[in-house]
């Protein structure tokens, strides 16, 4: 008996340490950050396998979708420009960061800077917000955007939504 | 100033940390002057007085590591209370999280009292020997806790120094709470394969810990310990909560779950350290610690059928699991 329970232990570590290793094997989870766009370009998403760092979403289209590249090639993605804004906001790399968005009219990566963005659109988060290449009737610009969101004056806001929507 | 600085539990807390701190300088300080002169085989009356002074550090060891011990407990219970002052949180996973400090300075508390059980072990081992064999060696490793412990409270006054209350901070739903399609347990487990291995790896540390088998039992402990912490978030913890979106290790430190967290945290945490404690000065000094096994599987045991009766408490009551 003494001579068995060593061996019985020491079958079940290996055990143990057997099923980490094949679980680790097995290990596919979904992206939050890429690396290496030192070129600050928007990246290919891998739908259904990339979160939102924001709301820990994934992402299942790149509709209205954003992408935050800074110059060290870290790229992060977001399924929502209000999502992207109270992300960024205390991010000290706020103002060297390059801000792609997928945008919902011409359906084209422009930069999110110079895109023009709907307040009552059907977004990912509701918060309202899409972004369009080209300017409408109603569209604010990425700064008046930002701080709306900031302000919590979004779709999301009871009074604001019943403002805008009346609902 | 700091409005969490004039909590009457931070204010206690730190200056119970702040006074032990003193203590142990002074200790460290004679430790300093014993090393330099310490001759055992002289009988000066110099070495005399080297010994007694050798005693004095003992004895305000023992009594920093009881104070230790209670001031982790309290350190835990001040944070959990703060929680009512921080906005956002609702536990004290918000408030360790507060800010950069928090999560290190827990991890090295609990570090520390590690170590300093160590020291007690080690100690009890040197003087059943008279002659002190280990007297150097155990005076450098105070050296090396005091440095730890002097790192720590710098630490427990930065963190409580910067607690800001005007800025929210993430409840325990977000802290713990997952992302969408991702897994948040270690290794890619998932929760069947981390219940398989958290019964393999307890019935691996009882056993070595009963047929004596140190490097195993230090081991398994080691990964135990592991799979324990994140089988008690992830699984144990939702039945603990009757919730199964719930998942914190600080919350069932509160009242509403009758404070069984110190308990389930205690004895793993308990049982952990003796254990490997027994196991280090077995392997290092060739020294029969059995006591400590015992009390170490007793903890353990105490630990995994706790979290199991929550489980079948919750089934024989609902019929269904979470």
């Amino acid at each position: 008996m003494k001579k068995i329970v060593p061996i019985v232990l020491i079958l079940l570590m290996l055990a143990v340490i057997a099923t980490i290793f094949i679980s680790m094997a097995k290990e596919d989870q979904p992206v939050t950050i890429m690396t290496g766009n030192t070129e600050m370009k928007p990246l290919p998403i891998k739908f259904n396998h990339t979160n939102d760092p924001q709301c820990a979403m994934l992402l299942k289209t790149d509709h209205n979708a954003l992408e935050v590249a800074i110059p060290d090639g870290r790229t992060w993605f977001f399924d929502d420009p209000g999502c992207m804004i109270l992300w960024i906001e205390k991010k000290p790399f706020r103002d060297q960061a390059k801000i792609w968005v997928h945008t919902i009219d011409t359906g084209k990566w422009i930069d999110a800077k110079k895109a023009h963005y709907g307040v009552t659109d059907k977004t990912e988060m509701r918060y309202g917000f899409g972004a369009r290449e080209h300017e409408s009737n109603g569209t604010i610009d990425f700064e008046e955007m930002r701080l709306r969101m900031l302000r919590g004056e979004n779709l999301t806001n009871p009074k604001i939504r019943k403002k805008l929507l009346g609902i | 100033m700091n409005e969490i600085l004039l909590s009457n539990q931070v204010i206690v807390y730190l200056l119970s940390e702040s006074v032990l701190f003193g203590l142990l300088l002074v200790a460290f300080v004679i430790t300093l002057g014993i090393l330099a002169k310490w001759d055992f085989g002289s009988y000066s009356e110099q070495q005399f007085r080297l010994e007694r002074r050798a005693y004095l550090v003992m004895t305000i060891l023992l009594f920093a590591f009881v104070v230790k011990f209670l001031l982790l407990v309290y350190f835990v219970f001040t944070i959990d209370n703060l929680s009512v002052l921080v906005p956002g949180a609702m536990c004290a996973a918000g408030v360790i999280s507060a800010n950069d400090y928090g999560m290190p300075l827990l991890f090295l508390k609990l570090l520390i009292l590690f170590f300093l059980l160590l020291w007690m072990a080690v100690n009890s081992f040197d003087l059943k020997a008279r002659n002190y064999p280990l007297f150097r060696l155990k005076s450098w490793f105070f050296i090396a806790i005091f440095l730890l412990i002097a790192v720590e409270t710098g630490l427990d006054f930065a963190y409580f120094g910067q607690i800001d209350i005007q800025k929210p901070v993430s409840c325990c739903s977000t802290l713990y709470g997952q992302m969408e399609g991702a897994n948040p347990l270690p290794f890619g487990l998932n929760t069947a394969t981390l219940l398989m291995l958290f019964y393999l790896l307890y019935a691996v540390v009882a056993g070595a810990l009963l047929s004596g088998q140190r490097a195993l039992s230090l081991l398994a402990s080691l990964l135990f310990v592991v799979i324990a912490y994140y089988s008690v978030v992830y699984f144990f913890g939702t039945y603990i909560y009757e919730l199964p979106t719930h998942k914190c290790p600080f919350c069932m430190l509160q009242k509403e779950y009758y404070y069984v967290g110190y308990l389930v945290w205690g004895t793993l945490f308990g049982g952990i350290y003796l254990g490997m404690i027994a196991s280090v000065m077995e392997i290092t000094l060739k020294v029969e610690r059995g006591r400590e096994r015992k009390v170490a599987l007793i903890l353990l045991s105490i630990f995994v059928l706790l979290c199991t009766a929550y489980v079948a408490v919750y089934y024989l009551r609902n019929g269904v699991f979470l």
